[in-house]
């Protein structure tokens, strides 16, 4: 059996309608009124231990809520889930000890006390054995680069460390299964990289199942071999990352740069969409034109300084997706 | 149980990491002493009203009452912060009793009260206020098993007011109706004997007198010794009814919990 197995996942929720204005919040408060939305609509998925997914989704789609779900913290209004066996809001304390979560929102670092202190905290709460404790802290402050500040109070840190940090509060227990949410919100780039790397690191090594949520697509490339793609509380894709770009991201762009001012360049099977200087962009297909054939060509016509091709990032095609440009309904082996 | 040990410890240590806050509050506490005391004094000058009673007993009683709300002054919006930036879900995806956690933090800083400032306020107490010392060895003891209790019954009301955040989201106006209810009804600022007797049939209904007052008459020797153990089983009686329905509460929250900014 799997992991992680969802079966027809569903929650609604209960919204108060508010009514605008004075007279409206007034009625609001004394005849206060009901909708229902649905957040999750019959989402079934399975994960294997060991896995990388990436929860993508616009603002909104249930991603969230599905996760909070998988860690037992809100209980579903039908379906079943069982993680590692049991399921996750019956047993929230065992489950609890056997999964780690991460919130680039929100820390679950003592605010006032030196992050040392809410690790030693986590040691007892989670039954850390010494050598365990050890041997991770040890991982963390090479990776992690923690000792920096160690000492310090939490709320003194920068947001790069304060995530750091928790990404290894975490990860201090071992536990079986990380649900990262959001973990590299705000960050700039090298700490996002540095962060990336860890998580790299830790599934390379331990074998760790990692889920994520966010919106940053790299962060999405770079970790996660498998995506599931939700809208609307529905379930649209699941399947391999490369198996998305390789569909959609079929145009590739051609950057070259020529050793003089060209005014014209003529490029059979490729179409310049972008020029700046001696530097021009083109846009081809690359199952319609060989790229071999398009250097070719021009390096017999023009003198050539630079070139390079360039691969869409997957957060066009997901662009597209979400505004409707892609029906997925097509060929697509991971579309429900 | 040792992990409810250290987060005590962690929470006392977080007591100490505001330094000026530490100062602050010892200051208002002695302020407050002072000033119910000259309230006392005039109304006693003026009137002669104190019914017969020794002006220092009535004194001793104040600034007891008043340490001991120092020490039992609690995080009142510990719950409700977490329910309101959605930190109780990092919580709840702990492997730990929450309630147990919460209970925790605040004997953590009760303790840090307690030694940091009950003591130190009491000692400058007798000095300034000339304090009674407790009417004898065995009151002193049976006082504070009845003050631990009392802290209980406090923690329990206490409990059911923060756990109805869950619900509310803000609980200001209910720790606030709590606060007042808490301060008039245990006698924490009006001995309960000075009340119209309607009013202390009334207490004697309630929780609130088994906080500070059933405690503070021990330590005076003003409760018969027939009556000392009765006082205190009914101590125990109300935190058990009190813990009874924080836990009932605390069943329904967890269930219909809506973590925020989800």
């Amino acid at each position: 059996m799997a992991l992680i197995e969802v079966d027809d996942l569903v929650k609604e929720y209960q919204l108060n309608v508010r009514h605008k204005g004075l007279l409206g919040s007034i009625r609001s408060l004394l005849i206060p009124e009901y909708t229902k939305k649905v957040a999750v609509d019959s989402i079934s998925f399975s994960i294997e231990k060991g896995e990388t997914v990436g929860f993508i989704g616009p603002n909104g789609a249930g991603k969230s809520t599905t996760v909070k779900m998988l860690t037992g913290i809100l209980t579903p209004t039908s379906g079943t889930i069982t993680v590692g066996g049991l399921s996750p809001y019956k047993d929230r304390k065992k489950n609890a000890s056997r999964i780690g979560v991460v919130f680039g929102q929100r820390t679950q670092l003592w605010w006032d006390l030196p992050v040392a202190d809410t690790f030693d905290l986590l040691k007892y709460i989670y039954k850390i054995p010494d050598n365990v404790f050890r041997e991770n802290m040890e991982l963390f402050s090479d990776i992690l680069g923690l000792q920096e500040f160690m000492k310090q109070p939490v709320r003194q840190l920068s947001l790069g460390q304060k995530m750091r940090a928790d990404i290894g509060a975490a990860l201090l227990h071992n536990p079986e299964i990380i649900f990262f949410d959001e973990p590299t919100i705000g960050l700039d780039v090298v700490a996002k990289e540095q962060i990336r790397e860890f998580v790299r690191t830790v599934n390379r090594e331990r074998g760790t199942t990692m889920l994520f949520t966010t919106h940053d697509m790299l962060d999405i490339e770079k970790t996660c071999k498998r995506m599931i793609i939700i809208d609307h509380g529905k379930k649209i894709y699941d399947g391999t990352v490369e198996e998305i770009k390789d569909k959609y991201g079929r145009s590739r762009v051609l950057r070259v740069e020529f050793s003089e001012y060209i005014a014209d360049v003529q490029l059979p099977g490729a179409e310049m969409i972008k020029e700046e200087g001696n530097k021009k962009w083109f846009e081809f297909q690359k199952d319609q034109t060989q790229v071999s054939r398009l250097i070719n060509t021009l390096s017999q016509k023009y003198g050539i300084v630079d070139i390079t091709v360039q691969e869409p990032e997957i957060e066009g095609v997901i662009r597209e997706i979400y505004q409707g440009g892609i029906d997925l309904n097509e060929t697509l082996s991971g579309v429900s | 149980m040792r992990l409810y040990l250290e987060l005590a410890k962690k929470s006392f240590q977080n007591n100490i990491v505001y330094r000026a806050d530490y100062f602050a509050s010892l200051i208002n506490a002695i302020v407050l002493i002072f000033v119910n005391i000259a309230i006392w004094k005039a109304i006693n000058e003026e009137e002669g009203a104190l019914g017969g009673l020794q002006l220092n007993i009535l004194i001793t009683y104040i600034v007891i009452s008043f340490l001991m709300q120092t020490v039992y002054q609690m995080d009142e919006y510990f719950i409700e912060g977490k329910v309101r930036t959605g930190l109780i879900s990092t919580d709840l995806l702990k492997p730990f009793y929450f309630r147990l956690f919460v209970f925790s933090y605040n004997v953590g800083s009760m303790v840090f009260k307690f030694i940091m400032q009950f003591i130190p306020a009491m000692l400058l107490s007798v000095f300034l206020f000339r304090l009674l010392p407790p009417f004898n060895t065995q009151m002193l003891l049976y006082f504070i098993l009845s003050a631990i209790l009392g802290y209980l019954v406090l923690y329990n009301i206490n409990f059911i007011v923060w756990i109805s955040s869950f619900w509310f989201y803000w609980t200001f106006s209910l720790v606030t109706i709590k606060d007042a209810a808490v301060m008039i009804l245990s006698g924490a600022l009006i001995p309960i004997w000075f009340m119209p007797t309607w009013l202390i049939d009334f207490i004697e209904l309630t929780p609130f007198n088994a906080i500070f007052y059933t405690p503070i008459l021990i330590y005076l020797g003003m409760m018969p010794e027939d009556e000392i153990f009765m006082s205190i089983v009914k101590q125990i009686l109300w935190i058990i009814a009190l813990f009874g329905i924080g836990h009932i509460l605390w069943k329904r929250a967890t269930k219909k919990l809506v973590v925020q900014g989800g």
